[in-house]
């Protein structure tokens, strides 16, 4: 048997985790990077890059890059129409599986994401093998999805681990992964509130804990609300700010400008003001820098952070709790970063949000502790989740009929009688939706079964069981029986907004054509991935609004002058495929930047202890 | 469809699939080897939380038994066993929960005891149907009230006008809610104290309880009939 990790298949970043001896652990990249960027990119010869590579190949391939698919799963094309400023092709027919053009290549969202988790699996395999692991290989998995997919998008992500390899385990939902990452540290007990903000999705869970059970109360949420949506209001803003120029700008270009978009969002985290400092790009000779305060920015992205609060109060209700009586609030996803996120959940829950983990990897960790209990078979830690929308079928005069309501604790079941209408009648329809409302048209269609083999009698007299199994992923099965005869039925799915069995089966047998970049190729991104993460670091410091106060006390000019040469030489290397000429520069950067690193280190101690009494210290 | 009662199948004593040593109906695990057993009867929550069928409920302790069968059946224990195995944790977790959602409500748990004991209320009995005769008087006097309201705003009437006439339109019916809720509750703790009554006052108390929660029905829909033309306004 292989190892098994727990993977945050995120919209933005994806993470692998694993428990070694109890402790869990992130896997980081040879740059030391945890998050692997959720892109992936098919150059024209069909060799496919994933994570940060793909991420540079953004701003000079984007028709043929792909981000944020986790948008897309188990989704039809209808569903799809507010995404804006996509460099790819988004097509598919109506009613149907949404598709994914790169060049002359179509793909189901399950295959892009099936590029991410193999690429963790390689990451995975890489590290056992430099622990010196004899068995190194992955091939079982937990994947966490948002508490809020429906089963279309549960199956869908099921569907990309089998594609990339994976036995899925387990599909767990983000939040309860945090709560049981979480759990580990403290063995506390009482009431939680999840608030999970991602770079995509937005879930809140309530929990309530007790003797290691972490039981679900209630869940909602939002799978089309997050961070790429606060990136594409700051991305709008500079492209209406061009006015006319803004129509029609290059791909390249409004890539560039949501870079600077992200980047700018992320500094007002911690700044009171940011530039979002769009470099030269097509339709863009000299580039654009437009300051935003953090008051405009609020007004801004305030109507999104608002949207919430709606899911939170819902999920409040459904639980029978108000805000008081929640113990503990706990924000997980990189979108809790956000000043005005924090603000406004401790206002509705009167109490100081916990963020004492990192909240990009918390979800990886809780999704390795559950692969570990799931292959231990301890029983200190037990999670029961819930299914978050009610699953009904379609009735007479399209109006539906709950059979599991939402908020039902996971495994569930269902049972409806069914009969014939006609004599002689062999086989039914049933319609499967999942949703809140009363009308069939305004719930999810999640698929129609046909019953077959219905020993033939008059009509009505029949009496069959359909059976609706939910299974603690969340994912639905249906069985049938004649109860007269005891007959077992046969049941024809049609997955209304998924893949058949026939077609992941023949997706399986494609991905072995695709080609993944070779040896060298993969130092070349290493080697990549290091100098951005130095010119990063570089960046940021110098860009950082009280930098002239402090180098004009500590650093000389000529020192400035030597960093700003280096920056630029080294930004021009990286686009070369010299991997020996990306290091030489790497390290030169490196160098010259060294006292600008202490002066900033020492700078950030001053201000930590700051404020703090001596005592303290 | 044609509604008619199941057809009663006579269950043979089950049997351990892997020892094949009889096990008794309502044990979870086999005596002899201690393997899970697959769900062979359904129908009664209390026995198979291992509780009396009493409507008084300690929530804390049932609580405690929902966790601790849960961490016995859970399909997360299962994941090395033999399919059968993994089958009846299935079978047995989804029954669980079905059984700890039904108990925890003082009403559902009025309901699933009014099934277990022969008296079940069917999809007709959800407070749609005919008036419950002892409801006659107000029904009536609301719907006249309503009807009313209607032509009021039809012809253009104050909207605040409207909402209190509303209000007090609302108070008769809550507090009929109000009697029935009493009325259940000290229904429901008579039954509790006649676990050794005879069979017709046992009896009698079961139809008292079912009458008691049809017209409960009925009045939530009453009420979310007054929403409803709150919303209008």
């Amino acid at each position: 048997m292989g190892k098994v990790v727990g993977i945050d298949l995120g919209t933005t970043n994806s993470l692998v985790a694993y428990v070694r001896d109890s402790v869990p652990v992130v896997i980081r990249d040879a740059a030391g990077d945890a998050l692997l960027p959720s892109v992936v990119s098919v150059d024209a010869a069909g060799t496919v890059f994933v994570g940060r590579e793909a991420q540079r190949r953004l701003l000079t391939d984007p028709s043929r890059t792909v981000y944020s698919v986790k948008r897309f799963m188990g989704r039809g094309i209808d569903d799809v129409r507010d995404e804006t400023h996509l460099p790819f092709r988004v097509g598919g027919e109506a009613g149907g599986v949404v598709r994914i053009g790169v060049g002359d290549k179509e793909f189901a969202p399950p295959e892009i994401s099936a590029f991410v988790l193999r690429e963790l699996k390689r990451r995975a395999e890489e590290h056992f093998r430099d622990q010196g692991e004899f068995d190194f290989e992955v091939d079982r998995a937990v994947i966490t999805v948002p508490a809020y997919f429906n089963d279309a998008q549960r199956t869908a992500t099921r569907d990309a681990g089998r594609l990339a390899g994976l036995e899925v385990l387990r599909i767990i939902n983000e939040p309860t992964a945090a709560s049981l990452a979480y759990g580990l540290d403290q063995k506390n007990r009482g009431t939680i509130a999840v608030y999970d903000l991602g770079g995509g999705t937005f879930d809140i869970s309530i929990l309530k804990v007790e003797d290691g059970v972490f039981q679900v109360l209630s869940t909602n949420g939002d799978t089309h609300l997050g961070g790429d949506d606060i990136d594409r209001l700051l991305t709008e803003l500079v492209i209406a700010e061009l006015g006319t120029a803004g129509h029609g700008l290059p791909a390249e270009t409004v890539q560039a400008i949501r870079k600077a978009a992200i980047q700018a969002k992320i500094d007002l985290s911690s700044a009171e003001e940011a530039d979002i400092l769009v470099d030269r790009a097509p339709a863009l000779p000299d580039g654009f820098t437009r300051r935003v305060t953090r008051a405009e920015f609020e007004t801004l992205i305030r109507p999104l952070v608002d949207r919430t609060l709606v899911p939170v109060r819902q999920a409040l209700d459904d639980a029978g709790l108000e805000p008081r009586d929640v113990d503990e609030v706990v924000l997980v996803g990189g979108s809790t970063r956000v000043p005005l996120v924090r603000r406004l959940v401790e206002e509705l829950f009167g109490r100081t949000p916990h963020s004492d983990l990192n909240p990009d990897e918390v979800v990886a960790v809780g999704a390795a502790v559950q692969a570990d209990i799931l292959i231990s078979g301890r029983r200190e830690m037990l999670l029961l989740d819930v299914t978050p929308l009610s699953l009904g079928i379609e009735t007479i005069g399209g109006v539906t009929s709950k059979i599991i309501l939402r908020n039902s604790t996971i495994p569930a079941s269902g049972r409806e009688m069914y009969s014939t209408s006609v004599d002689g009648q062999t086989a039914v329809d049933i319609h499967v939706v999942q949703g809140e409302r009363e009308l069939v048209a305004d719930c999810r269609s999640l698929a129609r079964f046909r019953l077959r083999g219905i020993p033939p009698m008059p009509a009505g007299l029949p009496r069959i069981e359909v059976r609706f199994q939910i299974d603690a992923n969340g994912i639905l099965s249906v069985s049938a029986k004649e109860l007269r005869t005891d007959v077992e039925q046969t049941i024809d799915v049609k997955p209304s907004y998924g893949l058949t069995d026939a077609e992941v089966e023949k997706m399986l047998i494609d991905s072995f054509e695709h080609a993944e970049a070779d040896f060298d190729a993969r130092l070349l991104i290493e080697a990549r991935n290091e100098a951005e993460s130095v010119l990063h670091a570089t960046e940021k410091s110098l860009r950082r609004p009280d930098f002239a106060q402090l180098a004009g006390a500590e650093i000389p000019p000529s020192e400035i002058a030597a960093i700003e040469t280096a920056l630029a030489a080294l930004k021009t290397a990286i686009g070369d495929t010299d991997r020996e000429l990306i290091h030489g520069r790497t390290h030169e950067l490196n160098d010259v930047t060294r006292h600008l690193a202490e002066v900033m280190m020492n700078k950030s101690l001053r201000e930590a202890l700051a404020g703090k009494s001596i005592d303290d210290v | 469809m044609t509604p008619e009662p199941l057809t009663v199948r006579s269950i043979t004593p089950p049997e351990c699939r892997n020892c094949s040593t009889s096990v008794p109906v309502d044990e979870h695990f086999c005596p002899q080897c201690s393997r899970i057993q697959s769900l062979n009867r359904q129908g009664d929550y209390f026995a198979f939380l291992g509780l009396p069928r009493r409507l008084e409920v300690d929530l804390q302790d049932l609580d405690r038994r929902f966790r601790d069968l849960s961490r016995k059946f859970h399909p997360d224990f299962y994941y090395n066993a033999t399919p059968a195995e993994r089958l009846a944790s299935l079978e047995r977790s989804s029954y669980l929960n079905d059984a700890y959602r039904a108990l925890k409500q003082p009403v559902s748990r009025i309901e699933h005891l009014l099934s277990i004991e022969g008296l079940p209320l069917g999809p007709g009995d959800q407070g749609h149907a005919k008036v419950p005769p002892g409801l006659l008087e107000e029904v009536f006097a609301l719907n006249e009230e309503l009807d009313e309201i209607r032509d009021a705003r039809q012809s253009g009437a104050e909207p605040s006008a409207l909402a209190s006439r509303l209000a007090s339109a609302r108070q008769p019916i809550e507090a009929k809610r109000d009697e029935h809720e009493r009325a259940l509750a000290e229904t429901s703790a008579r039954w509790d104290s006649e676990a050794s009554a005879g069979a017709p006052e046992r009896r009698a108390t079961l139809e008292r309880l079912r009458q008691l929660l049809l017209e409960r029905n009925y009045i939530t829909n009453l009420l979310a009939t007054i929403e409803r033309e709150a919303a209008h306004g």
